[in-house]
């Protein structure tokens, strides 16, 4: 029973997966990327020099410079990369990157050539000799560490979005259950009926608790197509009793695989949302459809109804709802389930399509 | 006490009726379904008390609540609601009656024996607070002590005179007491304000001419008239209707 709840956020850009490079934790992680890098040139060194600690010293204060600087560049230009594409931003940081490397290099390099030049031994050795090789090392070398680097970024931000978004679709599922409203109605409707027809009240608080047993089960879990249907006709149920004649559902689902495990609460929230937003507002009501097409890989679920005239209650609730859907069928069949509504003059359909085959990726 | 019990869903009216049945002094006259059927209802019983559902398809309770504050004697309201935060803030606020669904019959013969008259300003609060959508689907008029509906979509322009304003419906025209400016605001979606005085239903405008002297006038559909566009308004006017 998907109900009111708080409108997630927008989604952030989604190149903003560059930390704050002038937040401490960062720049640690800079300054741990240019040791790490350091240590790891210094051994590959070893076969052609000799003293291993004043070539580590050395290189890390260089590469020190060089992440420090390349830090201040990405902080100071953070704002402007957020409104790129991630690609573009990437390519530019890149980019930014391989020139402080370039810069420094060159500074380097001239240091070394002119204020050592006179000085004869062990300084002016720490200095590089070869001034083109110099840099177009540095270069190369800079491109592959930064690649490397942004991609770490990359990979780590998208992995930390997916831990936020399960927890929230989880949260968001648990809130979603009940809805207030056809909670209270549903129990008023059990009172009128405890004196003019004990036997339906009867049968109407078994309706209901089996709905809430349903709707109390783990989300995560996927139950066979057949439950979850089941669970949607105890819905319509309850709510036959309240709207009588008004409300008509027409199932036509006996195409589908009943056997196949689907995430729970999927169809149940769309048969609801058909009610409450295209069946109550009507004064003479309507029908429900709720149909089913099988196709070689997947199975489309498709639920309609007739729409109120503008004015009506509107469809805010409905977008929380299959938000909500959305988010769960993505987590249970990634990049392969889709949920698509549209709306016509006189009928709103939300159609589901999600794989046929077993479950890969259950959440 | 006459009472009318106005909801849609028949399990909820059964109850109250039954609930009614059991209070002393209360005689339940009449049932209706929608805000309609209870404004007619109420004309032709004239209940003291209207037992009134907020979310019912058609005209909705709050709605049926400002027609009926219009009358003469109108009848004291009391609201239910199986759940509606919003509402029921709102009656909080106006010290208007409500009963939560399901009612109990202490509380039900308690608000009825404190059952009381809601102000129009009291109930034009709660609308705005209340429902989802601010706008009334219906105007109402009093024709000899009656109060007659005209449906918004009827209407093809508002009109102010002096004191009063002429409501132009499909249906001929009657004068009802609310100012241009708060109709405007109210149904600012449908109709657009052409003049000083005037205001038109976008959805009955046929086409807008040029005089020879510059001027614009809007012809409307259904009516031999043209109304007078003022020239401040013409440009607005123009690029909404190509719109």
């Amino acid at each position: 029973m998907v109900g009111n709840g708080n409108d997630t956020p927008p989604a952030a850009p989604r190149s903003s997966y560059l930390p704050d490079f002038c937040a401490t934790r960062t720049v640690l992680a800079v300054v741990l990327i240019s040791e790490t890098v350091a240590i790891v040139l210094a051994l590959a060194r070893q076969a052609l020099e000799s003293g291993f600690w004043t070539d580590l010293a050395r290189t890390s204060m260089f590469l020190l410079w060089i992440g420090l600087c390349s830090a201040a560049v990405l902080c100071w230009s953070r704002p402007r990369l957020e409104r790129m594409s991630v690609a573009f931003a990437s390519a530019a940081a890149l980019a930014m990157l391989v020139a402080v490397t370039v810069v420094i290099s060159e500074a380097t390099w001239r240091v070394g050539q002119y204020w050592f030049a006179g000085v004869e031994g062990s300084v002016a050795d720490l200095f590089p000799s070869d001034h083109a090789g110099f840099l177009i090392r540095n270069a190369g070398i800079a491109f592959i560490v930064s690649a490397l680097a942004l991609r770490y970024f990359f990979v780590s931000n998208e992995w930390r979005r997916t831990v936020e978004t399960k927890a929230r679709s989880r949260i968001e599922a648990l809130q979603a259950r009940i809805r207030p409203h056809f909670l209270f109605n549903s129990m008023n409707t059990i009172a009128a009926l405890t004196r003019t027809d004990p036997r339906l009240a009867e049968e109407a608080v078994e309706d209901l608790a089996d709905l809430f047993r349903a709707n109390l089960r783990e989300t995560r879990n996927q139950i066979p197509l057949k439950e979850e249907l089941e669970v949607a006709r105890l819905y319509q149920r309850i709510e036959q009793l309240r709207l009588g004649p008004r409300l008509a559902v027409s199932w036509d689902v006996s195409a589908l695989p009943m056997d196949l495990l689907v995430p729970s609460l999927v169809v149940q929230p769309l048969l609801e949302n058909a009610i409450y937003h295209g069946i109550e507002p009507l004064p003479d009501g309507g029908t429900v459809t709720v149909s089913g097409v099988r196709h070689e890989r997947e199975v489309e679920l498709r639920v309609s109804n007739p729409l109120a005239k503008a004015g009506g209650s509107g469809h805010s609730g409905n977008r929380i709802a299959l938000d909500n859907i959305r988010e769960r069928l993505e987590l249970a069949y990634p990049g392969r389930a889709r949920v698509h509504v549209a709306e016509t003059e006189s009928e709103y359909v939300v159609t589901l399509a999600f794989p046929l085959t077993a479950n890969e990726a259950s959440a | 006490m006459k009472v009318i019990i106005v909801d849609d869903e028949p399990p909820a009216r059964d109850r109250l009726r039954r609930l009614l049945e059991e209070i002393e002094g209360c005689e339940c006259v009449g049932e209706a379904g929608n805000g309609q059927d209870a404004i007619a209802l109420v004309t032709r019983e004239g209940p003291d008390v209207v037992l009134m559902d907020i979310r019912m398809p058609g005209m909705d309770g709050v709605e049926a609540a400002r027609h009926l504050s219009t009358l003469d004697q109108p009848p004291a309201i009391i609201f239910t609601t199986a759940y509606d935060e919003y509402a029921v803030r709102a009656f909080e606020t106006q010290a208007a009656g409500y009963l939560l669904k399901p009612v109990r019959r202490e509380k039900l013969s308690e608000a009825l024996a404190r059952a009381g008259r809601l102000t129009r300003p009291q109930l034009a609060a709660i609308a705005a607070t209340s429902t989802a959508t601010r706008r009334r689907t219906h105007l109402s008029v009093r024709v000899r002590g009656e109060l007659r509906l005209i449906p918004i979509e009827e209407v093809l322009y508002f009109l102010a005179d002096q004191k009063y304003v002429t409501v132009r419906h499909r249906g001929g025209q009657e004068l009802i007491e609310e100012s241009l400016k708060s109709l405007e605001e109210e149904f600012s979606e449908d109709f657009v304000r052409i003049h000083r005085n005037a205001l038109v239903a976008t959805r009955h405008m046929a086409s807008i001419d040029r005089a020879a002297d510059g001027q614009y006038a809007v012809r409307l559909r259904e009516l031999p008239e043209t109304l007078q566009v003022s020239r401040r308004l013409a440009s607005d006017l123009l690029k909404r209707f190509r719109a």
